[in-house]
């Protein structure tokens, strides 16, 4: 089973945003892999250890190399080879433009799986997996929390309002992870001296389509200054007060 | 012409009230066409405040299938001149949305928190950034809930979808419940969420879901304790769980790590419960109370039941 799992760079969560000219200053983030496609990945392992076949990591992204020892790690959890795809002027928001390119080169893998995650924890689009999807002519499942593999078949339990959506498919279809999908392993030593030894291409693309929507300004949300602490002698009177806030001047009960 | 098309949600006999607060919206823009699909949804998609409606009402519709859904959207597009299409950023809508922007090429705009003729507005670095763009092209746009008051429900005129339905190689089996009587996160209007000031999963169950119960809330959680395991993390709230919008929330034994504070900081009214004066959630809250949870929860519950 051929099995292609998408991994997007994104700026680390500490990240400081400073914002000049209406535009997020971005030289001096640092990049980690999308917490959700680490999922992804363990769970195309995982599949791949039980019914054998080639995990591919691809991913879209700069010509910053500041990103393969990450890339590595994954392939220690047991990838088998990675495809970085390297474009000028990249960005993690335009998932039109990405999808295209990704589907292109997944097209090549000849996948029967292919999953990513949910959603990036940069600009929350969670547009990208459906979109490859659709140009891959394939179908496509996200916010997946449970994925079994039964022969041909995938069951998988996608997380709604209020419950789960059970949801079978044939092969080959593409699926996006939820936080709850699997556990990562954390690799042994000698899966990360291996995964020094695996194949990583990069390769060189460019964008042919744009139908993203350019963002005009960023600017950061009114700063909610503290509020104000409730004192009170007793727990009874500092509920009292706050309850009393709350129905006089929040007007939110 | 051209035309904005709404897509609503049913739930049951009632539309959903996001699809009613997108409709709002989409009033303020243009002409608007509603579109509701599933099974045995007429009665229900009746109600969506616009003012022409079709119904796709079909047993093979009866679940969710993106696939389908797509292919009935696009079918309408081109009989309607539709130029934008405005859906809730449900499981449904952030899920379906990016697909029909591919299938019509156009720009897709996920989970805004402002929508209008002005142009959109959506979040970016877990809410810590804000984009704003007034696309020229046609887009595929969803909004996230409580950004907008509901639309009314009235009489427009109502069409039945005539086209085809396409199978697909995805076939729902269930809906399994998570547990009755407990409100979805993302669409309560109070959510009480519990961090590992808690100490243990007991406490969670015996102080984070009694006061959500009688407030009819939603429980959220702290990343800390879903990854101990005491919730699920269908509970977290945060930058890699739920983004929250409700009208109060209250944040009781958490810290308001950033990555907390991307999830929740759009509340309108935020109370913060914490023994540590210091805790970066009281930058964040409306109302703090800096003492042990223990003391005050107890008797906030049963203030608040009677
Ligand atoms: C990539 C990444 C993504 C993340 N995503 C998320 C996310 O989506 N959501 C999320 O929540 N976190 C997330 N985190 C984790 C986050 O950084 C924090 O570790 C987490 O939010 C802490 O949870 P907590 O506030 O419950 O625990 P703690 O930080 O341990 O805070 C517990 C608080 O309880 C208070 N307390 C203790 N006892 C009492 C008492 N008796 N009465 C009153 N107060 C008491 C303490 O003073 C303390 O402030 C993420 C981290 C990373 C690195
Ligand atoms: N540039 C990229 N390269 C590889 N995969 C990507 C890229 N962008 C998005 N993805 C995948 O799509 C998912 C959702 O991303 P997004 O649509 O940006 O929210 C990610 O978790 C990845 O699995």
């Amino acid at each position: 089973m051929n099995i292609a799992v998408l991994i997007k760079m994104v700026p680390d969560t500490e990240s400081r945003l400073e914002i000049v000219d209406g535009k997020v200053k971005e030289d001096a983030f640092k990049y980690m892999v999308n917490p959700y496609d680490e999922f992804a990945v363990e769970q195309a392992v995982q599949f791949k250890e039980s019914v054998g076949g080639k995990v591919t990591l691809v991913c879209l992204f700069s010509d910053n190399p500041g990103i393969d020892t990450d890339l590595r790690k994954m392939m220690a959890i047991g990838a088998d080879e990675a495809v970085v795809l390297r474009q000028e002027g990249y960005r993690g928001d335009k998932p039109s433009t990405n999808s295209k390119i990704l589907a292109e080169a997944i097209k090549e893998l000849n996948a029967d799986l292919v999953i990513g995650g949910v959603q990036g924890i940069d600009y929350y689009q969670g547009a990208t997996g459906p979109m490859v999807a659709h140009h891959l002519n394939i179908p496509h499942i996200s916010g997946v929390t449970k994925l079994e593999l039964n022969g041909e078949k995938i069951t998988a339990k996608r997380q709604i309002e209020g419950g789960l959506q059970i949801i079978e498919s044939t092969l080959p279809v593409l699926v996006t992870a939820q936080k709850d999908m699997t556990k990562v392993r954390f690799p042994a030593l000698k899966d990360i001296m291996m995964s020094k030894r695996k194949s990583f291409e990069n390769r060189s693309v460019s964008a042919s389509e744009e139908n993203d929507v350019e963002t005009i300004e960023c600017s950061l949300p009114p700063a909610r200054d503290g509020g104000l602490i409730i004192d009170g002698e007793s727990p009874e009177e500092k509920v009292d007060k706050l309850l009393e806030k709350l129905k006089m001047e929040a007007k939110v009960l | 012409m051209s035309s904005i098309l709404v897509i609503g949600e049913a739930d049951g006999k009632e539309i959903k009230n996001i699809s009613q607060q997108v409709s709002a919206v989409a009033a303020g823009m243009g002409d608007v066409v509603g579109l509701v699909m599933g099974k045995n949804i007429s009665d229900a998609g009746m109600k969506l405040a616009t003012a022409k409606i079709i119904l796709a009402d079909d047993d093979k519709l009866e679940y969710y299938d993106p696939v389908k859904f797509t292919s009935v959207v696009s079918q309408i597009v081109e009989q309607n001149n539709i130029t934008k299409i405005l859906m809730g950023a449900t499981t449904m809508g952030k899920d379906l949305g990016p697909r029909i922007a591919a299938e019509l090429r156009w720009g897709y705009l996920g989970d805004c928190l402002e929508a209008g003729s002005e142009g959109f507005v959506r979040p970016a670095f877990a809410g810590k950034v804000l984009a704003r763009s007034n696309p020229e092209g046609s887009v595929v746009v969803s909004i996230r809930n409580n950004a907008y008051p509901a639309g009314e429900s009235w009489s427009g005129s109502v069409e039945n979808f005539s086209g085809n339905i396409p199978d697909s190689t995805t076939n729902t089996i269930s809906i399994e419940k998570g547990g009755s009587g407990t409100v979805e996160l993302t669409e309560a209007n109070i959510v009480v969420s519990g961090g590992r000031g808690l100490e243990n999963p007991e406490n969670y169950d015996e102080h984070i879901r009694p006061l959500a119960s009688v407030l009819n809330a939603a429980a959220g959680a702290s990343r800390a304790i879903v990854d101990a395991g005491w919730v699920s993390h269908s509970h977290q709230v945060g930058q890699t769980g739920k983004t929250v919008t409700p009208d109060l929330y209250f944040a009781i034994g958490i810290s308001g790590a950033i990555q907390h504070l991307g999830g929740m900081s759009g509340s309108k009214c935020i109370v913060a419960i914490n023994k540590d004066p210091d805790a970066p959630i009281f930058k964040v809250a409306d109302y703090g109370i800096i003492a042990n949870l223990f003391d005050i929860v107890p008797v906030l519950k049963s203030k608040l039941s009677n």
